[in-house]
């Protein structure tokens, strides 16, 4: 035993690079594992120099052939010969030459006792081990899992599935045997936290308990996994991996909406959608043929990339990190492949280039992240019905203001249309022939001649217009900003509340710059500051009404402009955050006089200067519509509707991914740098992996499709791996993040190939795969450990015993609440306040407040927690949920005082307790052995022994006794705001009952899945 | 070997995930585990340095925001003489800033700078208190940075990368060395004014186990989240509840035969020794009211004058890093007006800490860091839409850090920056170079101290940064 743990000792060392030292011990020579006792030691202590990096002194050490060969000095290995090998030597430190590793600490004796004996027995190096060169290109989790043969165990008996066998073969070979099953309760206990992540009822382990027949378990299983419970238990991990989170990060940390994303997932879950399908929706889900509202949700996953809204900045730099981010997290989820570390060089022990990562880059880099409306039938009758009593008020206007006109003419038609007249000049709608702007992203031309800008929303934009006006003198030019639904707050500007900013705007005809003199506009400040020559000065409006407005510019001098000379005309938006103007149509008149801006469209303006008999029917109705929307006649009719058009419910918001129709420029980043641009590269995959489908556009469609292609060799291995690990504690490859060749070796490798091949076979299916794990005998065995089983195995590797883990963050919340009988059911929806301590997010940046919920929604499952990534939720964090700021493949469990803290001391645990106390006097027998059994019961599934019983009953009577002659002490203690007592109660009994509770649900066995 | 150290051993194995399992649990010095075995192997009992340390604990004054150097520590005439001048083109270069255009005027400062002490350090009339103690502080004056947004720019100091997920130079430092507070967290956060730009991210221990995480105190009622019990429950229920949890715990763990029921089991009586000792670390009454006076310390307040002396009572309970976050220094407009109130609530205090720091015999061996993320522009910044002028905008390229205590040279000055303070022209130290020194500082390689993360050694310092060794006493 005590070799074991050295052996065990040493490769810690080797593998995590502690500071603490080890003990020295006796030398041993048992068969020597290259990969698991060698290799690692190589790579701590001699890659950096002699790796594929560097080769100090032309000598490699990361494939045995070239080891053999060795460098200047010659074979750094004679197999069978430690004495003779140049490389146990150096790392003696023998004769002249500096002990290896020279910056680094010496080689412990125990690895040298290693290094030696491993020469000694012959320098054994497997192939795959190698990582020079082509080797690598041969790396195991790079080739096609090919399915194994189930291997023959001699204890047929115990093998349930396939799964068993293989993990039978393995424990034989080590001579162990499998633990005896769980008995019924730890099993139901077990499994329902795995699937639903929720404790049975008393109920429910009665019945299975009593429930003889042989399909007792399967039935229990089955009914898991159509528990819809199941789909948040399942879809939380996937959360981890897409780094959900409810604001948008940084230091503004705004908050965002995604949540129907979550919904998505769940319901993904729950639906048991195929993952080749899941993975398709979420990555592409906008290019499918006629993509559902659904799917396009779907895109969500990549929208949970943090956004920075600190003032000057430059949004392209942190678009750019946000690919960054999309790119590790996509390879870390699918491929389990650090691709992320060729972002500055090409990757040091995979076979990635630097080109490879930003061709991998390109395929996630042309969309355009905009927000959608998430259907809802009910909203959509709310708002037809609020829509129709709207029209149906209009309809009456022309009516009501002409009765009210007859007793104020002023302000009738006619003389709103005289007044008008009087400010309006010939307005010309002219044609943009050309228009660009200075960064990539959308301008669409609209039938009514305006341009819509819409995908990128950089700072400091500029906008380049031209028109062929024809032969005319130009006395004034009007640029209108139009309101568009796609605009946010509905525009016209792009400011989140549809604000904008012009700093500069200038028009040439020709070659000649127009003299622009009285700017006037009907909105916003300093209108003159657009044509002051000044780009830091602007004319700003800093919130948009979706309401359409202008500003006029008169020419100085007008020379005259012949047809072919054109005009073009520039617009500077200078400033360091998104003001730009959405959506606008440039005019021109020759008029003379003093033209200044009229508070109406250009059209209305030259209807109104047309004799009357000259005008249209379809002109007349827009200038009777226009006259009915401003004339004060109706003022009392405008608030009506102003307040019915404020009444229409709003859709819910969601943020996805939109396919850009021009493709943008993808370059390699020199080191990684924003601004250090390099050649330019086309999208693709890394050359290591099969090709992207031939004869296929090569855009995120594509590439989903081949992330789950029968062909990829990580996607079905990473993510079975990764949900085994989620049942037993730890991935068959304990890297799950990594595959490659720094990665570690698999524990079971053909287990591992037959879970992947079968989960392809089961057409994707994650529930079939859930169902074939937890009906293995490897799961169902008792996770009750002797010490020298313990000894033997201690991270459980070999499997022979079930897996013993304290539960995640969320569900150790779940567990109190549902026990308590306080946890709300609902499925879905938007993320809630529970109460956290007082002063959390008053330290954040943002300082954005936390509305407590009150009523259902305090009590909701913990994955619904308002996630504010600046100010994370204390419970949470402090049991390891992650912190959302990129992908998380595997939580850290960890155990601290301050989780001790929390579950003592927070308000959500204690009024657990209150309502555990609760529930136990209501629901539970009247005597007290009954309501301790109950209690403990309901916190464990199991009955508590006659010891634990007699603890739990002297501890109640001894606070029972305190709190008859303490009542205020028992009120203080029983009841809150949120946990009201049942109606006459025996308060010191109930607080008794609680301080018991409190105990229970701070038992290391309440929130553990033993 | 018994069960016990196997599990340790194990969770070493297992870390990269799981070491955080071994947690606080064994702080209980001396004593046994539930196997009546000495708490060995603990990565947060005291460790020996890489080599012999001249400090053996930091202060850290985050001054969150970026003051301006220019109107503190650097004295620049030429700025006086082309005060409302444009900047020289070739001066700027290709610097990129956040609010100001390329061409903006040069302002020059509002305050008067004299000179102090015996090594004659030249300070404006901001600092009237570290005028006083000039002589015990070494002022770096030409550090620079690669970032110039708040939130990257703060969490590259603190962590090395302005990329999320690495850990901070607290965890790094309780890593390296443990601590030796027997019932606080190693590494101790405390803020003022407001929030910072980074958040969490600042003193979050990445891929570290999180028991090295910042543990941040507040400064109003209870120092430490849920340390108080529940209404109605006093100390006696607390005590006794812990002892049924305690021995319900012992009862499965001895049919069951998990060692992480120990763990747990040690975990809950740390927890209840921080609810103990927590409240008379944050009772000032034992403090005069000299030494109160001297910080402009008020009992029950929010304030950095607060954190500066609960700062000295936590290192002398042993806390390994304290960082104190002051975040309102971002003076993008009237940096005059502005600076009068971040000196006003930061000079007297932090002055204060050092001298009683000195007083008391602790300036030896602890290290107190002054500086904030980036420095501010000779260039004036005039925004009439945002309402801004006489502002000054971010500068990467220069500003001035402070240290003082263990194993700097007091009353130097390293550095120098050109006649409009915008470029470095003698002794650049990078914030890399700052990381690597005060890892030297505590007696640790800032090449050696790595941590093997997905297939790559990472440290602090990232693949960069060299010991200042001009500034080493």
């Amino acid at each position: 035993m005590r070799l074991l743990t050295l052996i065990i000792l040493i490769l810690c060392h080797g593998l995590i690079g502690l500071p603490a030292s080890v003990q020295a011990a006796e030398p041993a020579a048992p068969p020597i594992d290259f990969v698991t006792q060698i290799q690692p030691i190589l790579k701590t202590a001699c890659y950096d120099c002699h790796g594929p990096e560097k080769q100090k002194g032309k000598l490699r050490l990361d494939s045995r052939e070239l080891a053999l060969e060795g460098g200047g000095s010659g074979p750094a290995i004679v197999p069978g010969k430690s004495g003779d090998s140049y490389l146990i030597k150096r790392i003696l430190g023998e004769g002249d030459e500096d002990r290896m590793p020279i910056k680094r600490d010496p080689l412990t004796p125990e690895q040298v006792v290693l290094m030696k004996a491993w020469v000694d027995q012959g320098a054994h190096w497997p192939d795959h081990a190698n990582i020079a060169g082509a080797a690598i290109a041969k790396h195991w989790a790079y080739q096609k899992p090919i399915r194994p043969e189930i291997p023959a165990v001699k204890n047929t008996g115990w093998v349930r599935n396939p799964i068993d066998a293989f993990v039978l073969a393995r424990l034989d070979k080590e001579k162990l045997s499998p633990s005896p099953e769980a008995d019924k309760v730890a099993l139901i206990r077990r499994v329902t936290l795995d699937l639903i992540g929720l404790p049975p009822t008393p109920a429910e382990v009665d019945a299975f308990v009593n429930d003889s027949s042989a399909a007792a378990y399967d039935q229990l299983v089955e009914r898991l996994l159509a528990n819809p419970h199941y789909g948040e238990r399942w879809g939380r991990h996937w959360l981890d991996l897409a780094r959900y989170a409810d604001s948008n990060g940084y230091e503004k940390d705004r908050t965002r909406s995604i949540w129907p994303y979550r919904d998505w997932v769940i319901d993904a879950f729950n639906t048991d959608m195929p993952f080749d399908q899941f993975t398709v929706e979420q990555i592409a889900g906008d290019l499918l043929p006629n993509a559902t509202p659904r799917q396009r949700i779907a895109t969500g996953f990549h929208r949970n990339t943090m956004i920075n809204e600190e003032g000057g900045i430059d949004v392209e730099e942190f678009r750019y990190k946000a690919i960054v981010d999309r790119v590790q997290t996509t390879s870390t989820t699918w491929l389990g492949t650090t691709l992320h570390c060729a972002q500055c060089h090409n990757h040091k022990y995979d076979p990635i280039t630097q080109k490879e990562y930003y061709q991998f880059y390109a395929l996630l880099n042309n969309a355009d992240e905009p927000e959608l409306n998430v259907p809802s039938e009910a909203i959509d009758q709310k708002r037809k019905a609020t829509l129709a009593k709207i029209a149906n008020l209009e309809a009456g206007w022309g009516a009501i203001s002409k009765k009210l006109a007859t007793t104020r003419p002023a302000e009738s038609q006619e003389a709103w249309e005289k007044v008008v007249a009087a400010k309006s000049a010939h307005w010309k709608v002219l044609e943009p022939v050309k228009f660009s702007r200075n960064y990539g992203g959308s301008i669409a031309k609209l039938p009514d001649q305006s341009l819509l800008f819409t995908g990128d929303n950089l700072y400091r934009d500029e906008y380049k217009l031209e028109f062929k006006p024809g032969d005319a003198k130009i006395t004034a030019i009007r640029m209108e900003l139009l309101p568009d639904p796609s605009q946010p707050n509905g525009g016209p500007g792009r400011s989140p509340s549809g604000g904008w900013l012009v700093s500069e705007f200038s028009a040439t005809a020709g070659t000649s710059p127009l003299l622009l003199h009285h700017a006037s506009a009907d909105v916003g400040k300093n209108p003159e500051n657009a044509i002051d020559g000044k780009r830091d000065t602007h004319w700003v409006m800093t919130n948009g009404d979706a309401k359409p407005h202008a500003i006029v510019f008169q020419v100085k001098d007008p020379p005259s402009i012949t047809a072919d000379a054109g005009l073009s005309i520039t617009i500077v938006q200078n400033y360091h955050q998104q003001e730009n103007v959405g959506r606008l149509r440039i005019s021109v008149t020759s008029d003379e006089g003093d033209i200044r801006v009229s508070g109406v469209l250009a059209d209305i303006e030259s209807t109104l200067l047309l004799p009357t008999e000259q005008r249209t029917a379809a002109q007349n109705l827009v200038l009777r519509d226009q006259y009915l929307f401003v004339t004060p006649l109706l003022a009392t009719e405008h608030k009506k509707v102003a307040d019915l058009r404020k009444s229409l419910p709003a859709y819910s918001t969601t943020m996805v991914m939109q396919e850009r129709a021009v493709p943008r420029v993808t370059n390699i980043h020199r080191r990684g740098e924003f601004l250090n641009l390099g050649a330019e590269v086309t999208p693709n995959v890394p050359a290591v992996l099969p090709p992207l489908a031939a004869g296929q556009p090569r855009n995120r469609l594509t590439f989903a499709r081949w992330l789950v292609s029968a062909e990829n060799p990580l996607t079905p291995r990473v993510v079975m791996n990764r949900t085994w690990g989620l049942y037993f504690g730890r991935g068959i490859v304990r890297s799950a993040e990594d595959f490659g060749a720094m990665g570690e070796p698999a524990s079971h490798p053909e287990l591992l190939d037959w879970l992947a091949t079968e989960f392809i076979q089961r057409k994707w299916s994650q529930k079939a795969m859930h169902r074939l794990i937890v009906s293995s005998a490897t799961y169902r065995q008792s996770s009750v450990v002797s010490p020298a089983l313990q000894q033997r195995d201690p991270a459980n590797e070999l499997l022979a015993r079930g897996p013993r883990l304290r539960v995640e963050a969320e569900i150790v919340r779940d567990i109190s609440l549902s026990v308590a009988g306080l946890l709300t059911d609902q499925i879905g929806g938007p993320s809630v306040f529970p109460p956290q301590p007082e002063g959390v997010g008053a330290m954040s940046y943002s300082n954005s407040g936390w509305p407590t919920s009150t009523g259902s929604d305090r009590f909701r499952r913990g994955m619904y927690t308002f996630l504010r990534r600046t100010s994370p939720n204390p419970q949470l964090i402090t049991f390891d949920a992650p912190n959302s700021e990129g992908v998380c493949s595997r939580r850290i469990r960890s155990d601290t005082p301050l989780q001790a803290l929390t579950t003592l001391n927070d308000t959500a645990f204690v009024e657990a307790a209150q309502g555990l106390a609760r529930r136990v006097m209501v629901e539970g027998p009247k005597d007290d052995i009954g309501r301790a059994t109950y209690a403990f019961r309901l916190c464990v599934a199991r009955s508590p022994d006659e010891k634990e019983l007699g603890q739990l009953l002297a501890f109640h009577s001894e606070h029972l006794a305190r709190y008859r002659e303490h009542v205020e002490t028992a009120k203080l203690v029983a009841v809150s705001e949120s946990v009201k007592p049942p109606a006459d109660v025996d308060l010191p009994q109930l607080a008794a009952w609680t301080t018991v509770s409190r105990a229970l649900l701070n038992l290391d066995e309440t929130i553990t899945k033993e | 070997m018994n069960l016990h150290q196997t599990t340790r051993r194990q969770l070493f194995k297992d870390c990269g995930v799981g070491l955080g399992k071994i947690a606080l649990a064994s702080l209980l010095v001396g004593t046994k585990d539930a196997f009546g075995s000495p708490a060995i192997d603990n990565p947060l009992l005291p460790r020996q340095p890489h080599f012999p340390a001249k400090a053996k604990r930091v202060i850290y004054l985050f001054m969150a925001g970026a003051p301006s150097q220019l109107d503190l520590f650097e004295n620049k005439p030429a700025l006086v003489k082309f005060d409302g001048q444009p900047i020289p083109a070739e001066v700027v270069k290709d610097q990129r800033y956040a609010f100001i255009e390329k061409n903006a005027a040069l302002m020059s400062s509002r305050f008067k700078f004299s000179k102090h002490g015996q090594c004659g350090a030249e300070l404006s009339e901001m600092l009237p208190h570290l005028a006083e103690i000039v002589d015990d502080l070494t002022f770096i004056k030409s550090v620079h940075t690669d970032q110039f947004n708040h939130a990257p720019a703060q969490i590259f100091v603190n962590t090395g990368s302005a990329q999320l997920g690495r850990p901070s130079m607290g965890s790094w430092v309780t890593y390296g060395l443990g601590s030796e507070a027997t019932d606080l967290p190693g590494f101790v956060v405390l803020q003022s004014a407001k929030g910072t730009s980074g958040g969490p991210a600042n003193w979050n221990c990445g891929f570290l186990p999180t028991h090295h995480q910042g543990v941040p105190f507040h400064g109003k009622g209870s120092p430490i989240l849920d340390l108080v019990n529940p209404p109605g429950i006093d100390a006696r229920t607390q005590r006794e509840s812990l002892d049924l949890i305690h021995s319900l715990d012992q009862r499965r763990l001895n049919a069951v035969g998990d060692p992480e029921i120990s763990t747990r089991i040690s975990a809950f009586e740390l927890a209840y020794r921080m609810q103990t000792s927590a409240p008379e670390l944050i009772d000032f009454g034992q403090e005069s009211k000299a030494t109160l006076d001297m910080y402009g310390a008020k009992p029950g307040a929010a304030s950095f004058a607060n954190n500066c002396l609960l700062a000295r009572r936590l290192i002398e309970r042993g806390v390994r890093f304290v960082q104190l976050y002051h975040e309102d220094w971002d003076h993008h407009s009237d940096v005059a007006g502005s600076l009068r109130r971040s000196c006003g609530a930061t000079d007297k205090p932090a002055a204060a800490l050092i001298k009683d720091l000195k007083a008391r015999g602790l300036l030896e061996d602890t290290l107190v860091v002054w500086g904030g993320e980036f420095g501010r522009t000779p260039m004036v910044e005039n925004n009439a839409v945002l309402g801004r002028s006489k502002g000054r905008d971010h500068h990467p390229q220069a500003f001035t850090m402070w240290m003082a205590g263990g194993g700097v040279k007091p009353g130097l000055t390293l550095g120098a920056t050109d006649d409009l303070g915008f470029h470095i022209i003698a002794d650049p130290v990078h914030v890399h170079d700052i990381q690597a020194t005060i890892l030297h500082l505590l007696g640790l390689g800032h090449k050696k101290l790595t941590f093997r993360f997905q297939g790559r050694d990472f440290r602090l310092t990232d693949v960069a940064g060299e010991v200042v060794t001009k500034i080493l006493a």
